[in-house]
């Protein structure tokens, strides 16, 4: 007897996915996952972000706060890590809502682990819930999460070839966020060779460079941001 | 990339596939490795821009479907490949991986489709 099943193989993740999507749309809560390496600084970014809205002091810069009359969007947090707590410890001393993740091992978060966090959120406390996945830029390009962006981060120190290495992930981001542009006259990176790359691959993706570390650039992420979650 | 999550996941889309027709495991989820009732072949596609690689696929098969019900199945797995159209040119040529430039001309206006499918396309029982 031959069953013809004809069916996708993570079915179970995009069903999942697109419930979580719906949970989040029907309670007004813009999802946004946060993919991109170990290191490529996705937790700095968070934290110049909540820094920003929150008008507090950011390492040497004070923080003008949001710049338009509107009020900021209210942020909470999913971290995916294989293990520990730091970057969960990290957001929680900006008063923002955290749950961490431990994977035990696996290389990427999926649908299932971010649906059970949520249990753990109150998602009428919030309307912008970033999910931090784990730094992988390979397997984290399969697993739909529920969210409604994608942000690939990407630093300067890794190099502007990224895009052409690892086309999948970059052609399943709607955003590029280009970290440590502090570190460019130490590096080889050319700016102009990402954005041609990431464009050709996402000809309607937004790209924006900065330096979290020191605030530069994060007032228009911020406020780009702010516009996509209020749509 | 993930292919243990994803022989993970196929386990599990077998497990409801069987049970959607009517041919749900015998008791604790076991089915006889010889005989009526075995699972002898499980076909896949899985697409070149996948990301997902069959070798490893099958390394992972190995060792999770051991002790489940798809444990005496053998594994048939095609690879669809994916077209590159070019708008310059207007060439369409296969690819094995994903592209920006046409292979043909070079051109950058390509748009390029299929070979990203993962599908559980069929599975054979023993009657």
């Amino acid at each position: 007897m031959k069953i013809v099943a004809a069916a996708k193989i993570l079915k179970a993740n995009d069903q999942l996915a697109a419930e979580t999507r719906a949970k989040l749309d029907a309670v007004g809560v813009f999802g946004v996952n946060l993919v991109g390496s170990p290191g490529a600084g996705k937790t700095t970014l968070l934290e110049a972000l909540l820094a920003h809205w929150k008008g507090e002091r950011w390492h040497a810069h004070a923080c003008r706060g949001h710049a338009t009359s509107m009020a900021p969007p209210r942020p909470a947090v999913i971290e995916g890590d294989i293990a520990g707590s730091i970057d969960a410890e990290r957001i929680e001393k900006h008063g923002v809502p955290v749950v961490q993740i431990n994977t035990q091992g696996a290389c990427h978060l999926d649908a299932s682990m971010v649906a059970a966090a949520l249990a753990d959120l109150d998602l009428g406390a919030c309307d912008l819930l970033f999910i931090e996945n784990v730094g992988n830029l390979v397997c984290t390009a399969g697993f739909d999460l529920g969210e409604r962006l994608r942000i690939l981060v990407l630093s300067t120190s890794e190099g502007d070839d990224k895009a052409a290495k690892y086309p999948a992930i970059f052609q399943s981001s709607q955003a590029l966020f280009v970290t440590k542009t502090d570190l460019l006259p130490q590096t080889n990176f050319d700016l102009q060779r990402i954005t041609a790359d990431f464009r050709r691959l996402v000809p309607q993706g937004a790209i924006f460079p900065m330096a979290a570390i020191r605030g530069e650039g994060i007032p228009a992420a911020a406020n780009w941001l702010a516009e996509k979650c209020r749509r | 990339m993930h292919e243990l999550s994803i022989v993970e996941a196929l386990i599990e889309q077998v497990q409801r596939e069987v049970q959607r027709c009517g041919r749900a495991p015998t008791e604790g989820g076991h089915r006889p490795k010889v005989g009526p009732g075995r699972i002898r072949r499980l076909d896949l596609a899985v697409g070149r821009l996948s990301g997902v690689s069959c070798d490893s696929l099958r390394f992972a098969f190995e060792l999770l479907s051991r002790d489940t019900l798809v444990a005496a199945a053998e594994l048939h797995i095609t690879e669809p490949k994916a077209t590159c159209r070019c708008q310059a040119c207007r060439a369409c040529s296969e690819v094995d991986e994903i592209t920006v430039r046409c292979p043909a001309c070079g051109s950058l206006q390509v748009t390029v489709e299929g070979g990203r499918e993962l599908l559980l396309q069929s599975i054979e029982i023993e009657e």
